[in-house]
């Protein structure tokens, strides 16, 4: 129920009584919107829930709330909205975002009529862009198989980007493992690298005169299917539009041998949106993928 | 077919699309790659396992092998 001024005498009814006790279990009804939306005065004490697939806003203007209000905020839709200053002004924890992806909310708390703090939920599902700590984006790890690629969209919004690779194998012997970013295809990537795949050989790589096609190589199994590739990559500038910097290592497991050392670049101008995980020679069909993103 | 599996880190959405013609052939190229590498590493551990066996058969001990 939205907020009113009572008067002495008034009849509340049944559906008012029971909204009321909604709002006081801090539930409440919730005013569905489907397109950008600018808050009105009789959202105080309500929620307003968004949904749609494309990018919108909520936006907060001021003169219309008083100090104590509060506005519940709910994004269910597939398209980030994003809680905008108009002539109010919106403060927001450090570490938190008024960027709402899917089912993130919170609510805004008006400290003056011009004036509202966004409080999160979950400020841990909030977007990494300032917080240095490194969480995970990608919940649970995404599975390494159906598929020769496996891409990890949505990343977008992260300075670093921590990509470890768990148990990848392939029913493709000897089949090469790499990375690509924003499923950049192109001779972008350049670097040097240490590898060995047998007890006895050291090899080299620098790419620096003939980049890559791929971020070098996260690893091989040998020849033995059963082997299985762990694997990190370290990515700094990802949120920046120049040169992304990368570091990788990995190992086989099993019986045999092979580790790779490598350092580079990638030279994309784009922010990283997405990583890809491929397997040369055939599918993917074990393994997990981890992406965690730091805003610092 | 060969396919790239495509999932949203935020909202799990997750879809599918084939490789492409260039793909495919990138993919059927590195197997021939592949398959090369796995022979020439054979051929060296037979080559390897062979020269092994002829300084043990001139006497050499595995530990002086193992030094040169």
């Amino acid at each position: 129920m939205a907020k009113q001024t009572f008067t002495t005498g008034q009849v509340l009814t049944a559906a008012q009584v029971t909204s009321l006790q909604q709002t006081a279990m801090l539930g409440g009804s919730a005013s569905a919107k489907v397109a950008s939306y600018t808050l009105v005065a009789a959202d105080a004490g309500t929620t307003v829930s968004m949904s749609n697939a494309s990018a919108t806003t909520i936006t907060v203007n001021t003169g219309l709330f008083a100090a104590g209000d509060t506005v519940t905020i709910l994004n269910t839709g597939v398209g980030t909205c994003t809680i905008t200053a108009g002539t109010a002004t919106v403060s927001k924890p450090t570490n938190a975002t008024l960027a709402l992806v899917t089912s993130a909310g919170g609510v805004l708390y008006f400290t003056a009529t011009g004036a509202a703090t966004f409080l999160p939920f979950d400020v841990g599902s909030a977007a990494a862009t300032s917080n240095a700590n490194y969480t995970l984006i990608n919940a649970g790890g995404t599975a390494l198989t159906g598929a020769a690629t496996v891409t990890v969209s949505g990343l977008s919004g992260n300075q670093k980007l921590l990509i470890y690779v768990k148990q990848a194998s392939s029913a493709s012997a000897s089949s090469n493992f790499g990375l690509r970013l924003n499923a950049d295809s192109g001779t972008m990537y350049d670097g040097i690298g240490l590898y060995t795949t047998s007890a006895s050989s050291i090899g080299v790589e620098a790419n620096g005169a003939a980049p890559s096609s791929y971020m070098f190589t996260l690893g091989t199994q040998g020849t033995n299917v059963a082997n299985s590739i762990y694997a990190y990559a370290l990515i700094d500038g990802a949120n920046a539009t120049g040169l992304k910097s990368i570091i990788s290592h990995s190992n086989a497991n099993g019986t045999a041998y092979s580790a790779y050392a490598h350092q580079g670049t990638y030279a994309g101008t784009s922010v990283i949106s997405s990583i890809s995980i491929f397997s040369e020679t055939g599918n993917l069909d074990a393994g997990t993928v981890y992406v965690y993103g730091s805003g610092a | 077919m060969y396919k790239e599996k495509i999932v949203n880190a935020i909202t799990g959405e997750e879809t599918y699309r084939n490789y492409t013609a260039a793909e495919v052939a990138e993919v059927e190229a590195a197997i021939v790659e592949a398959a090369e590498r796995t022979t020439e590493a054979q051929a060296k551990a037979t080559v390897r396992a062979s020269a092994l066996a002829k300084l043990a058969a001139l006497g050499l001990s595995a530990d002086e092998i193992a030094a040169l």
